[in-house]
């Protein structure tokens, strides 16, 4: 794993304020590949190995080696030509020559060429299929000729195709369960591309899909029920609604990702808390994300932008959630730390995995901010029970240079978020003494002042108005005046 | 008519022996041919004594008015200074309320007699004479208004127009003078512009905006003159910009977004750098546009508003850091710079021998009187909005309207009274609706 990279070390909080163009991997900042990606599999493997190589040099070319394995298991050689670009690009730009990527692994001509033909023939009797059902107008059929064709699409990588066709499929269906499929299909599709923008409104779509359906899964049961023993209508309720769990985890999840991309942290971390257990997602897991990711989103969302009560019961005292934090044991650590006040710890942490958060393609984009909101709580935190500490000790309490909280503190005041003000001199925070009474004086005073002078203007508007002096023309009314009049 | 009626001895016969002034004055407008009345008005008597001298000033108001701003207009009959001026310190305003547009014309006739001898200090006096005494009181507006201030501007006096700019315009009638939506426009223009001249910056802002936000369908070049200058003001009095109010036209601030002096707001005031080379590039258009003055101030007292916002943030700060946070170069600027602020109140600070500077905000402190003072004002104020409100439910508009919102078609001339009784319990529903 230990590359080495004759770059600098970038150390400390600059390090954080702008998203790193390349990730470092060093022994500061650990990254185990194969532990990670073995959580994978399918396309999103690749995804991620292409991400790892454009933005990490240090893993390139370990990582190529690995894509260039996992499109073997695929069905889809385009894909390879992605990651051989991306691969090439990091070697453009690296300071030291990556060795060239043909040496390391190439794509088995045989088997793409035979993956081809396979995709195309595949394709060629799913549409004729399609073309079956469309003509004897057999609705179900009809759409899974369509779901089917969306899947053969989805898994060869041509987005936009399947999209059409899942979409397509939705007129065919016949009940809200098909609907409810349909939707998670897409939601899949969308969460794979990367693309959040449209994900809430097939969210909002499935839910409804899902009331729907599981409202007349229960008529159903009802009716059944009148015949059957106590007993199994009960089992049988409670399958209902655990399948309605299953998926609702499903949507939430996609919720969470999608105020995750709009940078809604909040939302994203209530959304990623309630999750329901591993085992709901199905073949999501592995396929979208692993167990440990959601641990990482969920806690760094919610550090960055939950109080500390909720951080206790939403994450310590969550056991479905709880699940997820085992998988990554160093989060557990990041909240304890938190919650104890040892912002120490939490920004060393932070740090120390930054780059598992960087090479992350969900949350990548995300690091950046996460990291200064954190941070800047910490801070807030950190103060709010001081009328007035030294620097000094704050410097201590998070590992810092005076210097450097100095510039952190100044900062979180100009934008508001500490009330209080610094002696640069002797290098001490106060927090502000407001007198409420004179301020409220103050206030009522000008308050006062500035609504008879509204008054007085409205009033006059109103005069103007009542005697018709409005502007009219336009046209006969030139800058020309304007100008002679500025002119003395 | 008698050929003799169209002399002026005729005339001023009339106005000497007349005691019906709204029938001498519609004689004085109508009974002459139009094309022939003015030079009739400036011509001297038959004796060629001028009708001037025989006139009183003072009870012949209506026919003097007449016959000066005639002949102020005319070109070969010749008006004495003095005759002006005095006229104006003696005529009686209720005489002179008979023709307002009269009135008009004799401001008119005063500016282009001071321009034509190149001495607009002169016409100072007899125009604030007119302004004053004129109108029902000061919160009239006239078209004297306009130009007046334009003369103080003119003559370089702008403390002369000081009194009448602190008695706020809130009365408008058409029917003391024949005024025009650009009456109002260039008045608080202009009054704007000598306000920013003397530095009183919060008086200028309100100028400005009553200006900007004058009523109409579409906004005048005027208007968007006075945004520009009203946006530089707030920031020299602020340091940064206000919303406009909502009743302000909607256009004004769209052509404004796209144009220097955006930049200039956007750029302000820490951007320093930015600042100065907006200035060397665009000078021109600033000089064109006759802000080039304002602008400077605004770019002068950047440093000032940065400054400022350290006090927020900290408690203590070396001299040296203050420069380099504001962006000056030398550490005594920045002592001087400090010391005016003080001085002005913007900040409260000490700057102690080692060049340490500790800021303290005193919380505001109000006495009693300043307490009541405002609360008197207050009252007042609701008193005249009180006021307002019952004219408001007793004039014709609001009652018929009232009316016609009720049912349409009700109620005819013939039904006066019972309308006027039904109305009344309209209006007061209304009030409280």
């Amino acid at each position: 794993m230990d590359v080495d990279i004759p770059e600098e070390t970038g150390q400390s909080s600059t390090h954080y304020s702008r998203r790193p163009q390349l990730v470092l991997v060093d022994d500061l900042r650990p990254f185990d590949l194969d532990g990670y990606i073995s959580n994978y599999s399918g396309r999103t493997a690749v995804d991620r190995l292409i991400h790892i190589i454009s933005i990490c040099p240090a893993l390139a070319l370990e990582a190529f080696q690995l894509a260039v394995q996992h499109i073997h298991q695929s069905r889809d050689p385009s894909l390879y030509q992605q990651v051989l670009s991306a691969y090439d690009q990091v070697s453009a730009a690296g300071e030291t020559p990556l060795p060239s990527a043909l040496d390391l692994a190439s794509l088995d001509t045989r088997w793409a060429d035979e993956t081809m033909a396979k995709n195309q023939a595949e394709r060629s009797k799913l549409e004729v299929e399609l073309k079956t059902y469309s003509n004897n107008m057999i609705k179900e059929s009809i759409r899974m000729g369509h779901r089917d064709l969306g899947d053969f699409y989805r898994s060869v990588g041509e987005y936009p195709t399947a999209l059409k066709h899942y979409t397509k499929s939705r007129e065919f269906c016949t009940t809200s369960q098909h609907v409810l499929e349909m939707c998670l299909s897409v939601l899949e599709l969308l969460i794979e591309q990367r693309n959040y923008s449209h994900l809430p409104t097939y969210v909002f779509k499935a839910d409804a899909a899902l009331d729907a359906a599981s409202a007349a899964a229960a008529n159903a049961k009802e009716g059944e029920g009148a015949a059957s023993a106590a007993a199994p209508l009960l089992n049988k309720r409670k399958a209902v609604s655990e399948d309605r769990e299953r998926v609702q985890s499903k949507l939430d999840f996609a919720t969470a990702l999608s105020s995750l991309a709009s940078g809604n942290y909040q939302k994203a971390a209530y959304s990623f808390l309630k999750l329901g257990p591993a085992k709901d997602f199905g073949d999501w897991m592995g396929r979208l994300v692993a167990p440990g990711d959601i641990a990482v989103y969920g806690v760094l969302c919610a550090l960055a932008s939950l109080p500390r009560s909720a951080l206790k019961t939403q994450i310590l005292e969550n056991s479905t959630f709880g699940v997820y934090v085992e998988q990554e044991p160093y989060v557990r650590e990041l909240v304890e730390a938190y919650l104890s006040s040892n912002f120490k710890t939490v920004l060393e942490l932070l740090n120390r995995y930054s780059s598992r958060h960087a090479l992350d393609i969900y949350l990548a984009p995300h690091v950046g901010e996460l990291t200064n909101m954190i941070r800047n709580w910490a801070v807030v935190l950190y103060f709010q029970p001081f009328a007035s500490i030294k620097l000094e000790r704050m410097s201590g309490a998070f590992g810092w240079t005076v210097e450097e909280v100095e510039e952190q503190v100044v900062q979180l005041i100009q934008d508001g978020s500490i009330h209080g003000r610094v002696d640069s001199q002797n290098k001490i925070l106060y927090a502000r003494q407001t007198d409420y009474r004179a301020e409220l004086f103050a206030r009522a005073i000008k308050a006062g002042r500035d609504i008879q002078a509204t008054n007085r203007k409205v009033l006059l508007r109103m005069r103007l108005q009542q005697a018709d002096l409005t502007i009219k023309a336009p046209k006969g009314y030139t800058s020309s005046i304007a100008d002679l009049l500025q002119g003395e | 008519m008698a050929p003799d009626s169209l002399s002026l001895d005729r005339i001023l016969g009339e106005i000497t022996t007349t005691n019906n002034l709204s029938a001498l004055n519609h004689t004085l407008k109508n009974g002459l041919p139009k094309e022939s009345r003015e030079t009739i008005l400036s011509s001297p008597l038959a004796s060629g004594q001028d009708p001037l001298s025989v006139l009183d000033l003072r009870q012949n108001t209506l026919g003097v008015l007449y016959i000066l701003s005639a002949r102020l207009h005319a070109t070969n009959a010749p008006v004495g200074g003095d005759v002006i001026t005095a006229f104006c310190r003696k005529f009686l305003p209720d005489q002179a309320r008979h023709a307002p547009e009269r009135v008009t014309i004799l401001a008119r006739g005063i500016v282009k007699f001071a321009n034509a001898y190149q001495n607009s200090l002169w016409a100072v006096t007899p125009l604030r004479d007119l302004i004053t005494r004129y109108p029902y009181d000061s919160s009239f507006l006239t078209t004297i208004h306009p130009l007046f201030l334009q003369t103080c501007i003119a003559a370089s006096q702008p403390t002369a127009a000081l009194p009448v700019l602190y008695s706020p315009i809130s009365q408008i009638s058409t029917g003391l003078s024949d005024l025009t939506y650009n009456d109002n426009l260039l008045y608080h223009y202009l009054g704007g512009i000598i306000f920013a001249l003397l530095k009183k910056w919060a008086e200028a802002e309100e100028f400005f905006e009553i200006c900007v936000t004058a009523p109409g369908a579409v906004p005048a070049a005027l208007q968007l003159e006075a945004l520009k200058k009203l946006r530089l003001v707030q920031l020299i009095s602020r340091g940064e910009v206000a919303p406009l109010p909502k009743y302000a036209h909607s256009a004004l601030p769209r052509i404004i977004k796209n144009s220097i002096y955006t930049d200039l707001i956007n750029a302000y005031p820490q951007n320093s750098e930015r600042l100065y080379s907006l200035l060397d590039k665009e000078k021109q258009t600033f000089a064109t546009e006759r802000n080039l003055g304002l602008v400077t101030q605004v770019i002068d007292r950047a440093p000032r508003w940065a400054l400022k916002k350290l006090t927020a943030t900290y408690v203590t700060l070396g001299l040296g850091d203050i420069a380099r946070a504001v962006g000056i170069q030398s550490e005594d600027e920045v002592r001087a710079l400090i010391l005016s602020m003080i001085e002005t109140g913007d900040i409260s600070a000490q700057i102690s021998a080692l060049g340490t500077v500790t800021f303290s905000d005193p919380p505001p402190q109000f006495t009693r009187e300043e307490v009541d003072s405002v609360l008197y004002s207050a009252q007042q104020q609701s008193d005249v909005l009180e006021e307002l409100d019952r004219e408001m439910a007793r004039s014709k508009e609001f009652i018929s309207k009232a009316v016609k919102g009720q049912d349409g078609g009700w109620g005819g001339p013939s039904q006066d009274e019972e309308m006027y009784a039904m109305s009344n319990a309209w209006a007061e529903e209304s009030m409280f609706g």
